[in-house]
């Protein structure tokens, strides 16, 4: 592996700044929580940092803190840790779920909440160090090449799909995000934290270098509000999703009141479905809605040469989440 | 170019730490950018710890971190300091082995035995937090943890035989698993 | 019970459940694999590797990186001898490192050895390559189409590597014996081991001038004539030792370019030097199951018994012939081996192109006929209205048989394999009458227990063990066989202490090491049961009869009176009188002085007298009966294997705790090819690899494992040790036709190539929702000229084992 300095963080502030001296230095660094997305990175020469900024040494942000009936997570937090918080799983269960469908177990016991979030792609020509735009180069080989688990929605210049379950469960549940950078903070909603390959196709969200993913703050949810990650994958364990769906009903009986919809695995960011969540609110939802709302989220879809099964996969993840879900009561 | 040491690569200094490993202290100096893995092994000696990757993706180099299955591949040594690890070397008492090593043993769980101390570790860990668990909950903890040799059988029957027995049992293994079905 | 034959033999330590000799080392982490070795000095290597498939090399220049510091030594092509080598001796067409071109991406180019793995990399980013690139040939299509550029300056016809067309009987006769004739194409997609171990080696060259490796190897006796060869050395100045392989699968039985490369950086530097492979590495080694497109053509009467069988393959063999021309082989020759089969033509391909090369994998050649044969059959036994349990077990080959291409089959129940299999499943309840969604499959398979005929052409013993036995009691099995998980020390251990009277335990086993072990072929084509089996035996025998005279005269008793066990030698009619083994080793070693003996084996000849007969027999076969349960997701195509139901003529368990774990490892490697594994490339780039990670690359995990019923049928064969078959590959070859079967059986489709993924299951699934064919496959086969067919008269047909005509004319290197 390339070699490194590193430096523990007492706080996210001194690790932003020790981000900017070394940058300004005119050396790489790098912030690190669990590492396992990172390191990775490092070993395959895709990041080569001269420093690494460790951000465990930092306490207090491991913790689901209870906050204007909503909640505030550390970004620290392991997955593991959050998809056992006993408020997470009994209020937010989307995000539970969505946490323990992560790689392994034993990356969730290292792995954090928001590495997972800010995690790159898992593209294979990026992984493998093709000169794509994720690694400064200017064409994204999988347009014309091997796009099996490609995008299907938000694609071009880049087709690569956003490889984060829980941020996908986070837009769902209409999270913020606060972020710390040299020149001080600023809280971001989760829709405006994702970034299309057409506003910046080398990142996959607005975080700028020297920016670090501190805290995620979810607000309160209403009463009768339910809500579901379901994850179709190749294999049982121990990948990214081919297709996953995270859903956020508002239920007043049978009835529901609003919904928020949103996929994951099928475009560069999390996928919203603004238009099935219309469709959606103040009605009942009935198999023969839950397969209109699937129909209507293949809209805009537009599949390459080796990945039009995700279509169908997607229309069936939609239809039944949202059956299964209604029906939970 | 980069200005280099006498050894080749930039020269960096090593950092100095105290390591709690199988319940010693010992004192270690390495390269900051080295993985626990590389420490334990190159440094400690302590190769028990495998890796089939080095990338997070195969499970071998598991080892326990406060009691916590962690990849070693993917953890730097040098966040390991205050840190109680365990590896496979520090899973038996003296001469006795852990009941997991030893129905490992008694069922082939450990064919080319690569995979093997990784799954023990994990399941190590699994049946400190859940004593008796069930079939998928050991699925579900090994889930990481890859195998070519075994289909995994012998190993979650080695994992159940172990736990019965560490719940005082005198369980022995289901003559199916040693001798197939009549 | 079944696997437990041994007990009711009378027999003592065969049969029972052992602890494996290196269990416990293996579960305390004491065992040292190649990579757990640390010498002092100790240089690392890496390996440059090519990033293009196919190039000729303008230039290398390694200068600056030689000045690196801490580097040692750079090595090129240019600083070995132009000599080539290659596990077969038709095809040695390697270099260890690249001399004028590079063949595919990853490709060894430059090697690097240096203070440690980090300078080493970092070195060879300083390393300069030109290279010219060439057309790439990608595929068996590719291969047919363009001649050249060739890849090799050898084989029969531009990129066509090797031909092979055999006619046993006559298949046109057959034909028109028949009273339904089909022909269905089939594709078996390419799969790679994936051993949890990367490759390691480490070597030392002392001041004496004798050289030490220590490598992950399966076959330590082909390398080390390798290694002789390209090193330019005497073979007894080389001493290779095979450390416990962390699996092998048969990715570990070539002799590989590293291996080469870092004897001779010990031998620049005057230090030892390690390698360990990186994953992405081990990819590249590959070696694995040969991507075979196949045409089974099949006549076959009501009854389902099958007239003729014409049978061809293509075989898409990557960069390099390794074991390539056995694996051809192995596409159609052990095709009879399982049901009846009067007349067969077999045709094989092989071509290169510009792919990390396949060879030996687990069933080496023979899961991809079996997988075309298992489907036809199934087809066959539906297009019939027969059931396809039934139409096996009719046709079943009958035991000590010899086949239409000469081979002899000893004992072999197989039909006894399908009754175990279809009682346990419930098969007759279930077959046909599940719910849309859920269907049941079956299929079976046989397979050798070790090749008649070594790598390269010797009269000598294939499997040679010594034991030494001291005044201490102790006895010491030394022989030269690779242990790579499948117990192979253990069966030493137990087939000496049953001979000899005592406890595995007391043995102490000595293996894989050129210097102090006498030579054993090495861990393929599950041959080291049977053969290190029958060695061990006639040396454990040959010293029990030194200790039996010595007891005898002692004791004052005959010698054919003397038993031998719980570690003494008594007078079995008066079993007071005796004496312990420790005495009776004492009494022998002061009659015959210092006491030592050897065994070895050699297979019996086969019956065939044509060319390439060699290929095929076999001392034994073992036969594997297995039916597989799926659940179908009409939706979306994935397939769910929730149990397979498998049972195994093994003759005879030698430890079934351990046959049971053998063959649940054949299910599971079974399922894998069967459900996601596939070594697929990169079209539109140079080649790579789409998957040179574990993540990318799928295999299995716990929760896609299957429950397997697992029964042992044991019938002793007397050609095996105790009686004892193989267990170690055959089971795996039935087990992706199951699947395949079962999912007609349940949604009423047939996708006809490996692996089973959803988007092929849907489109068929699709395909018959619209009313055409519901079958997924391919439907075309691509042809070349052939040379004409070595005909061979069948046993049926009164024939002496010779061919009719001369072999056709093949291109020599």
């Amino acid at each position: 592996m390339k070699t490194f300095a590193n430096s523990n963080a007492r706080d996210f502030q001194q690790a932003v700044a020790l981000v900017q001296q070394t940058r300004q230095q005119g050396r790489a660094a790098s912030l690190v929580g669990g590492g396992s997305d990172l390191l990775g990175l490092v070993k395959e020469r895709i990041v080569n940092p001269d420093v690494l900024v460790n951000l465990k040494t930092i306490r207090g942000l491991d913790q689901v803190r209870p906050s204007n009936g909503g909640v505030n997570i550390g970004g620290l937090i392991t997955l593991d840790t959050l998809s056992r918080n006993d408020v997470i799983r009994r209020q937010y269960s989307v995000l539970a779920e969505a946490a323990e469908t992560v790689a392994t177990p034993q990356i969730r016991n290292v792995g954090t909440l928001a590495g997972n979030v800010c995690q790159r792609p898992w593209c294979w020509y990026f992984r493998n160090g093709f000169p794509c735009y994720k690694n400064g180069g200017n064409t994204c080989f999988s347009f014309g090449g091997e796009n099996q688990f490609h995008a299907i929605f938000g694609g071009g210049p880049s087709y690569i799909v956003h490889p984060s379950d829980t941020a996908v469960a986070l837009l769902a549940l209409d999270a913020k995000f606060r972020i710390v950078g040299p020149s001080g903070e600023r809280v971001l909603p989760a829709a405006e934290f994702f970034a299309l390959p057409q506003q910046n196709p080398a990142r996959e969200n607005v975080l700028a270098a020297d920016e670090a993913l501190a805290e995620v703050q979810i607000p309160a949810l209403r009463a009768g509000t339910r809500s579901t990650y379901h994850k179709i994958m190749d294999r049982e364990a121990w990948t990214h999703a081919v297709v996953s769906a995270a859903m956020v009903l508002e239920m007043d009986k049978q009835v529901c009141r609003s919904a928020r919809v949103v996929l994951g695995g099928v475009a560069p960011i999390p996928w919203r479905l603004p238009k099935v969540e219309q469709m959606l609110s103040g009605e009942r939802i009935t198999e023969a809605l839950a397969a209109k709302a699937a129909e209507a989220a293949l809209e805009g879809a537009k599949p390459l040469a080796k990945n039009a099964y995700k279509v169908p996969l997607t229309k069936g993840v939609v239809r039944r989440t949202l059956v299964e879900l209604a029906a939970r009561g | 170019m980069k200005p280099l040491g006498k050894n080749g690569r930039k020269k960096l200094e090593k950092v100095h730490i105290r390591l709690r490993v199988n319940g010693e202290e010992t004192e270690v100096a390495f390269a900051p950018h080295k993985t626990l893995l590389e420490v334990l092994r190159e440094d400690l000696r302590l190769t028990g710890t495998k890796h089939g990757c080095e990338l997070g993706e195969c499970g071998c180099c598991a080892v326990l971190v406060d009691g916590r299955p962690v990849l070693s591949c993917l953890a730097l040594g040098v966040a390991m300091e205050g840190h109680e690890i365990t590896t496979v070397e520090g899973m038996a008492v003296g001469t006795e082995l852990h009941p997991l090593q030893q129905t490992f043993a008694e069922l082939g769980a450990a064919q080319c035995g690569y995979c093997t101390p990784g799954i023990l570790l994990t399941a190590k860990a699994l049946l400190e937090t859940n004593s008796r668990p069930s079939r998928d909950e050991i699925k579900e903890a090994l889930a990481g943890n890859l195998c070519r040799c075994t289909g995994y059988i012998k190993i979650l029957e080695a994992v159940e035989l172990a736990a019965a027995r560490m719940a005082g049992g005198q369980a022995e293994p289901a003559k199916e698993t040693i001798y197939g079905w009549e | 019970m079944a696997g437990n034959n041994g007990g009711k033999r009378g027999l003592r330590v065969v049969g029972k459940p052992f602890v494996k000799v290196d269990a416990k080392a293996k579960c305390i982490g004491e065992l040292k694999y190649a990579d757990d070795l640390f010498l002092p000095r100790m240089l690392h290597t890496k390996l440059l590797r090519s990033t293009v498939p196919h190039a000729r090399i303008i230039s290398i220049d390694v200068s600056k990186a030689k000045a690196y510091p801490g580097v040692h030594a750079a090595l090129t092509g240019a600083d070995l001898p132009p000599i080539t080598y290659g596990a077969l001796p038709v095809s040695e067409d390697e270099y260890p490192l690249a001399i004028g071109k590079v063949r595919m991406v990853g490709d060894p180019v430059a090697a690097i050895a240096a203070v440690d793995e980090d300078v080493a990399t970092e070195a060879l980013d300083l390393i300069d390559v030109q290279y010219e690139p060439l057309p790439v040939v990608t595929s068996i299509q590719d291969a047919y189409s363009m001649p050249e550029p060739r890849i090799h300056e050898y084989g029969e016809l531009g990129n066509i590597h090797r031909r092979q067309v055999y006619e046993f009987g006559s298949v046109e006769a057959g034909f028109a014996e028949a009273d339904h004739v089909r022909e269905d194409i089939t594709f078996y997609e390419g799969s790679t081991h994936l051993a949890l171990e990367q490759h390691a080696s480490l070597a030392q060259f002392s001041h004496d001038g004798k050289l030490t490796l220590w490598t992950s190897t399966q076959d330590m006796h082909y390398l080390h004539r390798h290694l002789a060869k390209v090193l330019e050395m005497p073979a007894s100045h080389i001493r290779v030792i095979a450390t416990p392989n962390g699996g092998g699968f048969g990715g570990k039985c070539d002799p590989f370019n590293h291996e080469i490369v870092v004897c001779k950086l010990a031998m620049v530097t005057g230090r030892p030097v390690k390698i360990c492979l990186t994953r992405e590495e081990v990819f590249y080694c590959h070696r694995g199951r040969h991507p075979v497109l196949m045409s089974t053509k099949t006549g076959y009467k009501k009854d389902g018994s099958i007239t003729a069988m014409h049978h061809r393959t293509i075989l898409d063999g990557g960069a390099y012939g390794g074991h390539g021309v056995a694996s051809t082989f192995y596409t159609g020759i052990l095709q009879p081996t399982t049901y009846t089969l009067p007349n067969y033509r077999f045709e094989a391909v092989r071509v290169f192109t510009n792919k990390a090369p396949c060879g030996p994998k687990r069933g080496h050649g023979t899961p991809q006929p079996r997988w075309a044969q298992e489907i036809q059959m199934d087809k066959i036994a539906d297009h019939l209205g027969l059931d396809p349990a039934e139409i096996r077990k009719q046709h079943a080959i009958a035991p000590n048989s010899i086949t239409a291409n000469w081979i002899r089959i000893g004992t072999l129940s197989l039909r006894q394999c399908i009754d175990k299999v279809v009682a346990g499943s419930g098969w007759k309840d279930k077959f046909r009458k599940l719910p849309h969604g859920k269907g049941i499959g079956i299929a079976c398979s046989a397979y050798m227990t070790g090749t008649q005929t070594p790598i390269y052409y010797n009269k000598l013993p294939h499997s040679g063990v010594q034991l030494k036995l001291d005044r201490s009691g102790g006895v010491c099995v030394f022989c030269g066989s690779a242990e790579i998980g499948q117990g192979s020390d253990s069966i030493l251990a137990y087939i000496v202490a049953e001979v000899l009277g005592i406890d595995p335990f007391d043995i102490r086993v000595v293996t894989g090491d050129t210097d102090l072990t006498p030579v054993d072929l090495g861990s393929y084509s599950s041959r080291v049961t049977l053969m290190t089996g029958n060695a061990a035996i006639e040396a454990a025998e040959r010293v029990r009869h030194m200790l039996r005279e010595a007891v005898s005269a002692k004791l004052e008793v005959p010698g054919e009176r003397l038993s031998f066990a719980d570690r003494r030698v008594f007078d079995s009619q008066n079993p007071d009188k005796g004496v312990s083994f420790v005495d009776a080793v004492c009494l022998a070693e002061e009659k015959y002085g210092t006491l030592g003996t050897t065994g070895s084996y050699k297979p019996p000849a086969a019956p065939g007298k044509y060319k390439g007969s060699t290929i095929g027999p076999s001392p034994a076969f073992s036969c594997t009966a297995a039916i597989a349960e799926v659940e179908v997701h009409p939706e979306t195509g994935i397939v769910v294997v929730p149990r397979v139901w498998i049972a195994h003529d093994i003759g005879q368990a030698i430890n079934p705790v351990l046959a049971v774990g053998q063959i649940e490892g054949c299910v599971y490697m079974g399922l894998g090819e069967a459900l996601m594994e596939e070594m697929t490339y990169r079209g539109n780039r140079n080649l790579v690899h789409k998957f040179p990670s574990f993540l990318e690359y799928k295999s299995p995990t716990t929760l896609e494992m299957c429950d397997v019923i697992t029964y042992l049928v044991e019938e002793p064969d007397a050609n095996g040790p105790f009686g004892a078959k193989e267990v170690g590959q055959g089971p795996q070859l039935p087990v992706p036709p199951a699947i395949a079967n079962a999912i007609y059986d349940a949604v009423g489709v047939r996708v006809d190539e490996i692996p089973l993924t959803p988007d092929k299951v849907l489109k068929a699934i699709r395909a018959k929702a619209k009313g055409q064919e519901g079958r997924y496959g391919p439907s075309v086969f691509p042809t070349c000229p052939m040379p004409p067919a070595m005909v061979v008269p069948t046993p049926f047909q009164g024939g002496d084992g010779k061919a009719l005509e001369r072999e056709p004319a093949v291109s020599k290197k």
